[in-house]
């Protein structure tokens, strides 16, 4: 586990971090979101050993950032947001390169370059220039690079920034099985969907102070005072909001568009289950009854939050 | 181990450039230019004989040695000067200091990568001097020398323009500041001797002053004879001006070599040692 302990780090007179507390849990992908210069940057320069804090500390497991950075860098694999490639190298010798200054035996060089090329899907590239590859390619390249010493947590800032649609996909892909193979993943970004779709927990920082913490449907329940339910049926749309309106926890119910019904929601699984259970048993023909994506609630949520708002 | 890594993968990069390729083109053939209008104008002027052939072989050696010397201390830095702070504007610092090299394998993987294209400008440039002994007059000693000079002026510019890179921010500035430096070191010694001369000191004396003792251009004239006709004293001992200086250049090369080890990894350790004293052994329980 990272546990980061009252940290700040202040640049002459700029605060880019307050006092700032967090805990990240093993194997899980946690996500960064906030708007340019919240201090997203600073907080992964700082978790990757490359900055110390002006007050604070960050500890991985029972090992002190402040104390043993060398060996904090070894457990990290670290990415920053932009590519950090030598064009003129072929993609095996730049990862030869960084397996070779992480004291990785030359014996096993090429079977791990060749696993981490296949990894991020560019075995085909192994001999191309790194300056050929597309943008999305440098990227996986990157996260290849990230991983030659094969690192127990993973630092991502903003790695999604500037690829297409398909790399994003790609991308996300990729993050999950590292993922499954245990390794703990910290992704900044100031694209919410983005890390909606990526994350399992996200930090919402402002002005370099937490201002929320937790898992991605936790965060958004409890800074939005429940869930959105997306409720669709083929009719008698009038009854079901109705009923729904008399259901425990529901409110705000209205009709979007013809046989979409939105209402927030505030309880546990077995009160939504009951809510379902209500519109069933009274005959409502419904066809799809589910917590509206965290990605659209999460934007909504950050946007409160960013407009100055803060949090108790 | 590190270290080789780095070394492979700057001399990959170096080699790759088509600049390489050109600077070691255009270095030989202006070189070669020199001796070869050197031969055709002035080779006749000594004559046929034994001791005019050797003179035309002095001649030669010297035009082409201080071209050499010259050549080097304006092309050198070229290759160190951008070193560190080439990594931070490409962006793949930070990616070093997050690997396992050390400030020592760093720095020495820089340099000798570095050093590796003058010297072989260096190693290029030899089969034109080789021309010098068809006329004689310069024994393989002088060469040795010569090329001892050639290394140490090499090693002490090079590691000079790679602490100014470890300074300075910006390639343009860490290389124009290696230039003047550079020119200071060889010009700034000829004018003090000159303002010493027109005020009367240093006077009716055959020694060079030891304003020159850290001079390229003394070291390398004084490799020209054998059992040098002037030296440094210092007590007892004389030492000729190019042991002196291959002396000090190291001396001075190790010092900026230890500084920019020193330099080139800011923070962390000297952090982590301070706050050794400070901060608690466990995290603490958070709420």
């Amino acid at each position: 586990m990272i546990k980061i302990e009252h940290v700040s780090k202040r640049y002459r007179t700029i605060h880019a971090l307050q006092d700032f507390n967090l805990e990240i849990p093993q194997g899980t992908i946690y996500g960064l979101i906030g708007p340019n210069g919240a201090g997203k940057t600073t907080l992964i320069r700082i978790l990757a050993a490359l900055l110390m804090p002006t007050t604070g500390e960050v500890w991985f497991g029972q090992e002190r950032i402040s104390r043993s950075p060398e060996a904090i860098q070894r457990k990290v694999g670290y990415m920053p947001d932009f590519f950090g490639v030598y064009p003129d190298l072929t993609a095996d010798e730049y990862l030869e390169f960084y397996a070779g200054i992480h004291a990785i035996p030359r014996k096993q060089q090429p079977q791990l370059i060749h696993d981490l090329l296949e990894l991020v899907d560019l075995a085909s590239k192994a001999n191309a220039p790194v300056e050929s590859l597309s943008r999305g390619m440098k990227q996986r390249l990157c996260l290849a690079r990230a991983l030659v010493h094969d690192p127990e947590v993973l630092l991502l800032d903003e790695p999604a920034s500037g690829l297409d649609p398909r790399a994003r996909v790609e991308l996300r892909e990729l993050l999950k099985t590292l993922q499954g193979m245990g390794k703990t993943i910290i992704i900044s970004s100031h694209i919410l969907l983005e890390l909606a779709e990526m994350c399992t927990d996200i930090a919402i920082i402002q002005g370099g102070r937490l201002m929320a913490a937790g898992s991605v449907e936790e965060v958004t329940r409890r800074l939005h005072g429940g869930r959105q339910l997306e409720i669709r049926v083929l009719g008698r749309a009038e009854e079901a909001i109705n009923l729904l309106k008399a259901s425990k926890g529901v409110s705000n119910v209205s009709e979007q568009e013809q046989g979409l019904i939105l209402a927030d929601f505030v309880g546990d699984d077995q009160a939504m289950h009951t809510t379902l259970v209500s519109l069933i048993t009274h005959e409502i023909p419904v066809i799809s009854f589910a917590p509206r994506s965290s990605g659209g609630r999460l934007e909504e949520v950050f946007m409160s939050i960013t407009e100055g708002s803060s949090l108790s | 181990m590190t270290f080789s890594a780095l070394l492979i993968k700057e001399l990959r990069l170096r080699l790759r450039r088509e600049r390489t390729m050109w600077i070691i083109i255009v270095y030989i053939l202006l070189m070669g230019f020199l001796g070869w209008f050197y031969l055709s104008r002035f080779s006749t002027i000594n004559g046929y004989g034994p001791f005019g052939l050797a003179n035309t072989g002095i001649s030669l050696y010297t035009l082409l040695s201080q071209v050499q010397l010259f050549l080097i201390l304006f092309i050198t830095p070229a290759f160190t000067a951008t070193a560190i702070n080439g990594e931070k504007e490409r962006q793949t610092f930070d990616l070093l200091l997050c690997s396992r090299l050390t400030s020592f394998s760093l720095i020495a993987g820089k340099l000798v990568a570095g050093l590796t294209n003058a010297f072989m400008l260096v190693a290029a440039a030899l089969p034109l001097f080789s021309l010098v002994f068809f006329f004689g007059g310069i024994s393989p000693q002088q060469v040795i020398w010569a090329l001892l000079v050639y290394i140490s002026t090499t090693v002490m510019v090079g590691s000079c323009g790679l602490l100014l890179s470890t300074l300075l921010n910006r390639p343009a500035v860490s290389t124009a500041v290696t230039y003047m430096i550079g020119l200071a070191w060889l010009i700034l010694p000829i004018i003090l001797y000159v303002i010493l001369l027109t005020t009367g000191n240093n006077a009716g004396s055959n020694q060079p002053p030891t304003l020159f003792i850290w001079n390229p251009i003394i070291a390398l004239l004084s490799t020209y004879t054998v059992g040098s006709a002037f030296y440094f004293s210092f007590g007892s001992i004389h030492l000729s001006p190019w042991i002196s200086y291959i002396v000090l250049c190291l001396t001075a090369s190790v010092i900026f070599i230890l500084l920019s080890m020193k330099l080139v990894r800011p923070g962390a350790s000297t952090l982590a040692q301070r706050n050794r004293l400070l901060r608690p052994d466990k995290p603490s329980v958070m709420a």
